[in-house]
């Protein structure tokens, strides 16, 4: 039986938290360790961490943001953007992440999700995916923050990356993310029915009937929440207790 | 006899070399090039122009830079973060809906634009916030994007009634195609209507008012102009045809030359003034009441409506929301970073700096990374909108060297409007002299 994780996901630009619409016109929130201190304490199961813009801006300079979080945090931290080596990741493991997230190195070099699998286990790795709507039931994945094509199919490029390696799977609609209009259920559904390896949803969530019509509708591990927690529109506790009382499983 | 350029020949690249001790500058342009010390606009950039008397000859007026080396548009926009009295500006246009406002359910503004998110906040915080009775009017792109498209309907159907004035597509693309060989200026048939469609709309319903969004100086032009409310009626205004050039050629040769016809021109034509003065029509700035944040129009058009971000960044730049209707809109930037060494993501960067929602060294990286990508999406479309078959232009075809737009002569075309001060060329490949990142390589 599937125990849902609720994961805060805290998206990263120099030394802010930041959140977009569409990964687009990144709009400056604060000091993400206030945030994520809060979230720890009202329960939550892991922490994403991604440096959103690491690939656009070709720098890497989350590691003193994960640092931080890790001292005062005690849950898993996942920590993406900008990891392009086996080195890259040593280091965001140093800093204190439990798992590292990989796109646009991945796509560039897909060889990169095996090698850091072999080094570090496959628990290690979460492949993410930002996927584009193309047609009915058809998405593409897109790299540096939702700006460039691939070329990829979203399922086929998830089934590799299942075969490289790869722990987890991070899925996030570029269509619907930052929107508040729900998650892209059919993408949720098709890409959890395409791998076995634990799926995070992400992109969308703007209340909590979004979140149950997911779980109810799909197959979901894991679920990314970032505008809602971020904007106080709910709050972790509320969102365990709703579940529960629902009788969906958490880790609560 | 109107002369045709020719351009089916190399530039001579004598002036182009890379130790060249004095270079030419072109369009009047400072022969120094000096990057704003806050943003990462150059003194290069020209001030918005009065379109219809633009010709090959017409010399540029740019951006001022303070003896600081800060630019004009961030002076304004410090100004605007911490002068402006933004809570006494908003009282001044409750004053000004409350001495406009309908009362016998007629519109009482009008809101010129294309549904893309500056002008779905304007119109849509007029009527639900200010309760005024907009009327929509949109002048249609050289070639809707899908997003584009989406976006323009998206305003419809989040409340307003709509004029979309589709120019016949012929005349657009013979006046586009004059204004990229004598200007290289794919954009400026677009900026006609745009300047002169919403008053000539509020002239015909008499809607005695007319809103614009934010101000030209917030990206640069004199700061004096922001002390106003009212748009210059230069810019949309003018007494005699005769004085107006379209793409760079009268309204005469026009006629005489490439076989128009005073109607095919009728869009394209500014308003007389005494039409306006006559009708008692006022255009204001709304930028000049609220604070203007495209970032946050941005926001609110995706709250308040379906607005959607284009699905992939614009070439040669990074963003996804803004200026996205046009597939032409490429080129316009392309040709901006050929003519005056600014390309689009030095207009987007600048603007997203002095909004605050980045820093100057993330815009001089995404500069470095996208400024001047040749925008190859929709190229061979738009070559071929800008070609001009002898059958669908038998008169206006046979002025042109070429009828036919390719990519080597839209590409020898380009070199001919590089300006030495800018560009050298060394094994055949062309670089900019001066570049915003080539500071922090010292």
């Amino acid at each position: 039986m599937r125990k849902l994780r609720i994961i805060p996901r805290l998206d990263i630009k120099g030394h802010n938290l930041i959140k977009g619409v569409h990964l687009e016109g990144l709009r400056i929130l604060g000091d993400p360790s206030a945030f994520s201190r809060r979230y720890y304490e009202e329960g939550a199961d892991e922490l994403l961490y991604i440096d959103s813009v690491a690939s656009l801006y070709e720098r890497n300079n989350i590691l003193g943001v994960v640092e931080k979080v890790a001292n005062e945090v005690f849950v898993p931290l996942t920590v993406g953007g900008g990891i392009r080596s086996v080195e890259d990741a040593r280091a965001a493991l140093r800093s204190g992440a439990d798992k590292i997230a990989i796109n646009t190195a991945a796509v560039r070099n897909p060889n990169l999700i095996k090698q850091v699998a072999e080094t570090f286990g496959n628990q290690c790795v979460v492949a993410s995916i930002e996927a584009k709507c193309v047609s009915s039931a058809k998405w593409e994945a897109y790299i540096d923050n939702g700006r460039e094509k691939t070329g990829l199919d979203v399922m086929e490029w998830a089934q590799q990356l299942e075969r490289l390696g790869a722990g987890e799977v991070l899925i996030t609609s570029v269509d619907n993310e930052g929107t508040q209009k729900g998650f892209d259920i059919s993408l949720i559904k098709e890409i959890s029915e395409a791998v076995s390896i634990p799926i995070i949803a992400s992109g969308g969530m703007g209340s909590l009937h979004h979140l149950v019509e997911l779980v109810q509708k799909t197959e979901v591990d894991a679920v990314a929440i970032a505008h809602v927690l971020h904007c106080d529109k709910n709050s972790l506790e509320n969102i365990y207790t709703v579940l529960n009382d629902l009788g969906i499983e958490t880790r609560r | 006899m109107v002369e045709i350029q020719k351009y089916l020949h190399n530039v001579d690249l004598s002036i182009y070399y890379k130790d060249q001790n004095s270079c030419v500058a072109k369009y009047g342009l400072p022969r120094e090039v000096k990057f704003c010390k806050k943003c990462v606009i150059s003194n290069q950039r020209p001030n918005s122009a009065i379109e219809h008397k633009h010709t090959k000859n017409s010399l540029k007026e740019t951006i001022f830079f303070d003896e600081e080396g800060v630019c004009e548009a961030c002076l304004f926009a410090e100004k605007k973060h911490t002068q402006i009295d933004w809570q006494g500006r908003e009282r001044a246009l409750v004053a000004l809906c409350d001495r406009f406002r309908s009362r016998n359910d007629s519109y009482d503004c009008l809101v010129p634009g294309s549904g893309g998110k500056d002008s779905f906040y304007a119109a849509h915080v007029l009527k639900n916030k200010y309760g005024m009775h907009p009327l929509t009017v949109t002048w249609a792109p050289h070639i809707y994007t899908d997003w584009g498209w989406k976006n323009h309907q998206a305003w419809i159907h989040a409340g307003f009634d709509n004029y979309l004035l589709t120019p016949n597509g012929q005349v657009h693309r013979l006046l586009t195609r004059l204004a990229v060989d004598n200007l290289l200026h794919p954009f400026q048939p677009f900026i006609f209507g745009q300047k002169f469609l919403a008053p000539k709309m509020a002239a015909l319903f008499n809607i005695p008012l007319v809103f614009y969004g934010e101000h030209e100086a917030e990206y640069g032009n004199s700061i004096f102009e922001t002390e106003k409310a009212e748009r210059d009626w230069a810019y949309f205004s003018n007494s005699s045809d005769e004085k107006v050039f379209l793409g760079g050629t009268s309204v005469a040769d026009l006629k005489h030359k490439f076989g128009l016809v005073q109607q095919d021109l009728l869009p394209y034509l500014p308003i007389d003034p005494t039409d306006l003065k006559a009708k008692n029509i006022e255009v204001h700035y709304l930028g000049y009441y609220l604070k203007w944040h495209p970032q946050s129009c941005y926001y609110y058009a995706v709250e308040h409506g379906s607005f959607q971000a284009s699905p992939e960044r614009t070439a040669g730049t990074y963003s996804k929301y803004n200026s996205i209707d046009d597939r032409i809109d490429d080129f316009h930037y392309y040709t901006t970073g050929i003519k005056f060494g600014i390309g689009r993501a030095t207009y987007d960067a600048a603007q997203e700096i002095r909004s605050r929602d980045i820093t100057r060294e993330e815009g001089v990286a995404l500069v470095k990374k996208y400024d001047h990508e040749f925008p190859e999406r929709f190229a061979n479309e738009i070559f071929a909108y800008l070609s001009l078959p002898v059958k669908e232009f038998p008169i206006a075809s046979k002025q042109f060297e070429s009828p036919t737009m390719d990519r080597e002569y839209f590409l020898k075309l380009c070199d001919k409007f590089r300006s030495p001060h800018l560009w050298y060329n060394e094994g055949g490949n062309w670089h900019l002299r001066h570049a915003v990142w080539h500071e922090n390589q010292a």
